[in-house]
Order: C-alpha cells, then sequence, then structure tokens
C-alpha cells in the first residue's frame, strides 16, 4: 500500500504571529531576530526577500540591505504558545503527527483516502488553522516525507500542492538541487563544480557515482532527488541532549564572568534535569573563540542530576579546555546520556540539611519559575534560562534557521 | 633436580594458587610459578605483587634448588592427566622434563631468584578463627564493596578488631554492611583495609572449612595462614570513611516482611523499573506495602501490594532494586526488618532471624531522591 504523507508548514512563522499582535506590521518588511549587533535574522517577511534578505544572514546586513524594515527582538514564549495552539487543532484531525520543529509537521494519511480523501481533507485542516488560530500555513502531500516537504516549499506562500502516486520523480526534475533538504551551501558547491544544476541530472546520474563523491551522505541525496525516503512519521521525539549557549555581544576574556555563565547554565540545566526526573551521565563544555575555532570537551561520570556534583565538573572542564587566551565568542553546555531516574543519595558526601535545601529551593523554581532562586554567583548571568520543559516530547524551540 | 608428585594433588594445590595469577602481567615472571624444593618438600608461590600465596606439598625428593614454571603451560597440562606420578626433572638447558604415563613433557623455566620476594612480616599482632566464619564474613560483606578507583579505599573490606569483637565493614557510599562477630576476640585493637582480591580467594578456599586460620597484620600487610597454606597481601593504605556516623539512630518506622516474599516481589517489579537506574518506589501505609516501578521510555510498569507488619507513619521512599535485592539475597532469614525514618535518609535492612550466636548484621541502603 502507499503511504500518503502530509507535510504542513506555517509561513514566515516568526513573522506571522507578530503581525498578529500588531495588525500595524501587515504588509510591511518586517525583520525577527536578534537586534544587537551580533544578532542574525530569525525570521524575515515576504517584503524583505526582494532586498536580498533570507534567514540566518546577520542583522546588520539586513538592516543595511533594507533600513526601512521593522526590527523586532520577537519572544520564544509566545510563539511556543501559537504553535501550541496549532499543534492542537491538528493533533485532534489526524492520526499519526510528528512535530519537526516550532512551525512544521508532518502527519501520516495513510489509509484515510477511501473515507475523507486525502487531499479534501489536508485541504480542510489547512482552512481550520488559518481560520482558528489567523497564521498563514502551506501544505504538500505525496507519498513520503521529503517529497511532501519539497512541495510545501514549492507551494509557499499559504497555497497548497499534492503530488500524485508516481509523479514523484517528474515534480522533482526541474527543481534546482538546492531544494532538496540536505543540499545546503557547502555541498551544493561541490555539486555545482561537478555541473550539476538540476534535480534531473542527479536523478540520471548512477548512485555510485554519488556514493563517490559524497560518501553515504550521496546516497540519501540520490534516493531524495528520485523521491525515495522511507523515514516513518515520528510521533513522539524523546529528548536524547539537552544544552544551552550564548553567544556575547562582544568577545570577552572576563574568567569570572564565563565561569558564572557556566554556573548558572549548569544550574539551569540540572534543574530541567530534575524536573523531568532525569540524570546524565555525560556533560561536555564548549567554548567558540573569537577566530572562530570551536572546541568541546566532554566527561563521563556516573549518573546524577546534583548541582553540587555537576558544577564542579563544568568548571574543571572549562579550565582544561580554556587555554588559549584568545577572547570567547561563545560558550555552552550539554548534558547527554540522559535516563529517568532520581538523584541516588550518597552516604558519606551528602548531608541532610543540603538535600532539604535542594527540594526547597527545586519547591519555589516549581512555582515561581526557574530564575525565581538562582546561586549568588551565577547572579551576573541575567538571561540565562529557558520557560518550557524539555521532557515534554515536543522538539526544541530552535530558531527557525538553525539546524537542529 | 628432580622429584615425583601425584598428579591430581599437585593440581588441585596449583588451581588454587593461580587465582592469585593476573591474566596480563607486566612483569612476565609473575606468568609463573616458583617451585622451591627441599627434602621431602615443595614449596609452590604465585603473586601479582600485591598478594603472593603459597603452598607446602609433600613431594618424593632429595635434592633442593628454585625454579619458576610457566604456570598456564603447566595448569593445562595437568587437567588433562587421570591420576598418576609425574617426574619432574631439571635439565641443563633451561627445560623442566615431565614425565607421564604418556609421555615425556618439556617446559622452558626461569631462574626461581628472579621471582619478586614476598614481604616479611614484622612485628605483628595475631588473631584466629574458624575458616569457615571467616568466609562467611567476607561473603556477608564483599558485595557492597566499591569499584570506584577514585576512592581505593571502598574498593576493600574494613576489618576491625577489638577484645570485644571483630567487625567486618563494606561499602560503596550507597549501601553499606556491617557485620559483626560478638563470640571472636583479637589480641589487639587494629583496624585495616583488605583488598577485594585476596579476599575472594580466601572465601573460595575456606568455604565450609573447619580449620584454624591464623591472621597476623601490621600496618602495611597481612598474612591469613591455615594447613599448608599461605596468603600474604598488601592493605589498601588509607583512611576508612567515618561509617558510624552515617548509621542513623532514629528510625522511628519499622517494617517487617518475609525475606523471599519481599526479595520475589522486588525481582519482579524491578523487571519493569528503568534499565539503567533500576529505581523502585515503596509505599507504605498501614499494614500494606505498595511496590511500584515506571520505565517511561518504554511505558513499562508494574505495581505489587503485599501485606507486612508495619510500624509508624505512612511513607513513600525509592530505592535501587539492585541495591535490595543484592542485599535480600545475601541474607539468610526467613524475616526482615526495614527500619526507616525519613524519605531522604538510610534505611538499615536487618535479619529478624537465622542468625548464629554471637552474629550481628547490619544493611544500610540509600534511597533516591523522589520528586513528589
Amino acid at each position: 500500500m502507499n503511504k500518503t504523507v502530509l507535510h504542513l508548514d506555517l509561513d514566515t512563522f516568526y513573522v506571522s504571529v507578530e503581525r498578529l499582535i500588531d495588525s500595524k506590521l501587515q504588509d510591511r518588511p518586517l525583520l525577527v531576530g536578534g537586534i544587537s549587533d551580533r544578532g542574525v535574522v530569525a525570521a524575515c517577511s515576504y517584503e524583505t526577500r526582494s532586498y536580498g534578505i533570507h534567514s540566518g544572514m546577520p542583522m546588520k546586513m539586513a538592516k543595511e540591505l533594507c533600513p526601512e524594515a521593522t526590527v523586532i527582538k520577537g519572544n520564544a514564549g509566545t510563539y511556543s504558545k501559537y504553535s501550541d495552539m496549532v499543534t492542537e487543532i491538528i493533533k485532534e484531525k489526524v492520526p499519526v503527527f510528528e512535530k519537526s520543529s516550532i512551525d512544521e509537521f508532518y502527519a501520516d494519511l495513510s489509509g484515510m483516502d477511501k473515507f475523507f480523501g486525502c487531499y479534501s481533507y489536508a485541504s480542510e485542516l489547512r482552512k481550520t488553522v488559518i481560520e482558528e488560530t489567523g497564521l498563514p500555513i502551506s501544505f504538500g502531500l505525496s507519498i513520503n516525507k521529503v517529497v511532501s516537504k519539497v512541495a510545501t516549499n514549492e507551494a509557499k506562500p499559504n497555497n497548497q500542492m499534492k503530488i500524485d502516486y508516481g509523479h514523484e520523480k517528474p515534480f522533482l526534475a526541474p527543481l534546482s538541487i538546492k531544494k532538496i533538504p540536505m543540499i545546503g551551501d557547502k555541498t551544493y558547491q561541490t555539486l555545482r563544480n561537478l555541473g550539476l544544476k538540476k534535480v534531473k541530472t542527479i536523478q540520471d546520474m548512477p548512485v555510485d557515482m554519488m556514493r563517490g563523491v559524497l560518501g553515504v551522505n550521496g546516497v540519501t541525496i540520490w534516493k531524495r532527488a528520485n523521491g525515495i525516503d522511507n523515514t516513518p512519521v515520528i510521533p513522539f521525539s524523546e529528548r536524547k541532549s539537552i544544552s544551552t549557549e550564548r553567544t556575547f555581544d562582544k568577545d570577552t576574556i572576563d574568567v569570572v564572568r564565563l565561569k558564572s555563565i557556566l554556573v548558572a547554565m549548569t544550574e539551569n540545566l540540572a534543574y530541567q534535569l530534575r524536573r523531568g526526573n532525569k540524570l546524565t551521565a555525560c556533560i561536555a563544555v564548549k567554548i567558540r573563540y573569537s577566530d572562530f575555532n570551536t572546541y568541546t570537551r566532554q566527561l563521563k561520570i556516573p549518573y546524577t542530576s546534583a548541582d553540587h556534583i555537576l558544577i564542579p565538573k563544568i568548571l574543571d572542564l572549562f579550565r582544561t579546555l580554556y587555554n588559549k587566551r584568545l577572547l570567547v565568542r561563545l560558550i555552552g553546555i550539554r548534558f547527554s546520556h540522559l535516563v529517568g531516574g532520581n538523584y541516588q543519595i550518597n552516604l558519606f558526601e551528602d548531608t541532610e540539611e543540603a538535600l532539604n535545601l535542594y527540594n526547597a529551593l527545586d519547591t519555589i523554581r516549581n512555582r515561581y519559575g526557574d530564575r525565581s532562586v538562582i546561586r549568588a554567583s551565577a547572579m551576573g548571568a541575567k538571561t540565562i534560562g529557558r520557560m518550557h520543559n524539555p521532557f515534554n516530547g515536543q522538539p526544541p524551540v530552535v530558531l527557525a534557521h538553525r539546524k537542529q | 633436580m628432580k622429584f615425583i608428585v601425584s598428579s591430581s594433588y599437585l593440581l588441585k594445590q596449583l588451581q588454587i594458587l593461580g587465582g592469585v595469577i593476573n591474566n596480563s602481567n607486566t612483569l612476565p615472571i609473575l606468568d609463573n610459578f616458583l617451585f622451591e624444593l627441599s627434602p621431602g618438600k615443595l614449596n609452590v608461590s604465585a603473586s601479582d605483587l600485591e598478594t603472593t600465596m603459597s603452598a607446602v606439598l609433600d613431594v618424593d625428593t632429595d635434592s633442593d634448588g628454585s625454579i619458576a614454571v610457566p604456570a598456564r603451560l603447566l595448569l593445562d597440562t595437568l587437567k588433562t592427566f587421570p591420576e598418576q606420578p609425574l617426574t619432574f626433572v631439571v635439565e641443563d638447558n633451561n627445560t623442566i622434563e615431565i614425565s607421564s604415563n604418556h609421555g615425556k613433557y618439556a617446559l622452558a623455566y626461569a631462574d626461581g631468584a628472579e621471582f619478586p620476594k614476598a614481604v616479611e612480616l614484622s612485628d605483628p599482632s595475631s588473631t584466629s578463627m574458624i575458616g569457615d566464619v571467616l568466609a562467611t564474613a567476607i561473603g556477608k560483606t564483599i558485595f557492597a564493596t566499591g569499584n570506584d578507583d577514585l576512592r581505593p579505599v571502598m574498593s576493600g573490606v574494613f576489618f576491625q578488631f577489638s577484645q570485644e569483637g571483630l567487625t567486618f565493614v563494606s561499602t560503596d557510599a550507597h549501601k553499606l554492611v556491617k557485620y559483626q562477630r560478638n563470640d571472636l576476640e583479637a589480641s589487639q585493637v587494629a583496624e585495616f583495609i583488605m583488598p577485594k582480591k585476596p579476599l575472594n580467594l580466601l572465601k573460595g578456599i575456606l568455604a565450609g572449612s573447619e580449620t584454624e586460620v591464623t591472621i597476623e597484620y601490621n600496618e602495611s600487610n597481612a598474612k591469613f595462614s591455615f594447613e599448608n597454606t599461605e596468603l600474604i597481601c598488601r592493605l589498601i593504605d588509607g583512611k576508612y570513611p567515618n561509617y558510624e556516623a552515617v548509621i542513623p539512630k532514629e528510625n522511628p518506622n519499622k517494617l517487617s516482611i518475609d525475606r523471599t516474599q519481599f526479595l520475589n516481589s522486588v525481582r519482579r517489579v524491578s523487571i519493569f523499573s528503568n534499565k539503567t537506574t533500576h529505581q523502585i518506589r515503596l509505599k507504605i501505609a498501614g499494614a500494606e506495602l505498595n511496590i511500584s516501578a515506571e520505565d517511561i521510555d518504554y511505558s513499562n510498569k508494574a505495581e505489587e501490594r503485599l501485606s507486612c507488619d508495619y510500624q509508624g507513619d505512612d511513607m513513600q521512599i525509592g530505592f535501587n532494586s539492585r541495591f535490595l535485592t543484592e542485599m535480600l539475597n545475601n541474607l539468610n532469614s526467613d524475616e526482615v526488618s526495614l527500619e526507616m525514618s525519613l524519605p531522604n535518609r538510610a534505611g538499615i535492612l536487618m535479619p529478624v532471624d537465622g542468625l548464629d550466636e554471637g552474629e550481628q548484621i547490619t544493611m544500610l541502603v540509600m534511597p533516591v531522591m523522589l520528586n513528589n
């Protein structure tokens, strides 16, 4: 039996949400993203695209290209709220769906043809979303995830497209190879140097030649170009790791400040672990110097979620990692190897007072938010912290252009 | 140099000694048994530098000398022989020739002088006990030792000797076992930490044995001698944590339950717990013990109810089920008691019956923090 996979994508999601909140922004060039010098464009309205602006571009450059654009910092919390509204509607209407990012959904409609007609059902779903939330949304419908995604991108803005069974190859053939998910700037350059421009050329190539050029990835790209993709729609994504990082407005060499930020990050992530009843067994610290060289160092530890174990270990890692005496552009930490469980109390190291203190701190945070009570040494880092429970089965809130 | 010995008698002794030899040695000579011959006697030794074990065998000989014989080769050969006398003759070309009823075998040997000398215990104190008692004490405690290289003291068993009795303690910071014998005594107050490997060897040899074991010890070494065998080992250097301080004194919540029933329930429920953390939850209210576990990742869930004898406040406490099963398994009483105070303080597990005269076992298990 053929599968039917629907791909839904909210058009210029952040921009649409901002316009919904403030109707004055309608039909005006709008940029959402970091507003500092280091900021990048997270989303841009269609009006700005003719100026050559795209998401991921440095905000400074975007402002030069289109000085009359309105720039908004954006608020991840608001976007999640709207995203959740859309999720609720989709959840109600389809049998299986996967939320692959804040503004993208896959739904498996296989077998529904008989009763509803997949295309008309999807069109209705789209209409419902637009009516109930006021957000423009596009979809693509085909036999698998890749073709549907490409179709959605072709249909945009605020439109829909169906690729009939058997027409996947002819549909993809005239498109630029850039349209295939997985071909980024680097791969595009490599393939262009080989004289490839249209997907058709890849379709005509033998698969071995692609493997020769790009290895295993080449094979995947070749399959995608031919409209072959067997990845299933996964309804629940289990978090494998949690992480946080920070790019500075100005590169810094202030070690006290760096440490204070690391403490704040560790404290916050450790709280997230405890709240989600998780333990970590692998911790990592990441540093990007001003010359863009990025280093990470990780450490396996016994399963834990306790601040007093994690903080010294993170600081130790940082001490061994930070050895260049260069300005630092970015630091971050990551906890991985997560398992469900709670902290095993140690007979000799944990005192009852400390344990009660942790419990009390967590109770305050559960009630008043994760920044309500923090270590004094971490108070310098003002904006570390996330509002959302990372273990709710939803994908992490990532800026639209960032790779996950 | 020549001697005649029964093959099975030699094999039995060598197999015991062979336990000392490591699989991979930095010092090649340690892959050998040291054979020291004197008229009528053969003294065989094996060592890993930390532990040296030797046994005196009666053999038919009138020569003396000392050689190091490859252990693996010799053991593999001896295993294949049926009981028969074997003649060992040391040849001039650095080989030792073994003659059996079946034929002849030659092994290259090394000079016995290359073999590291066992340490001599200077100024030792001593005590003695029945072999089986020592084996029991080791068996009750060794499972609770730790494996953390960063805390070497916890990788051994803590021996505390005094005129009032003998105490054996082991802990890995999550669980603790204290095994006391009030019916035995030592000549002097002494404390030392024995490494795991020689204890495991002793446990294997002495289980069920009625022979008297003499323990001699000083600051750095201990020597166990029994029958024809001697084991000398280096002690773990360091200060053992103050375990008495972490045993809660006030435990108002007392649970008393059938051991096998409790063990079986914990085992069954723990199959449904997380495969890494093995966490289970005990809920006690009135005369009912509720044991539950959940593995959210796979949607596995289990819950059992047991009737028990309980005095105290209703409470909920989380444990690593591995610790509980290990401890319950190690006891052999019909009934056990679990004494608790708070969900973040240690639970004390003790056998209610089945103890020998003068024997006392206290097991501590640390809970996991539960979010409520």
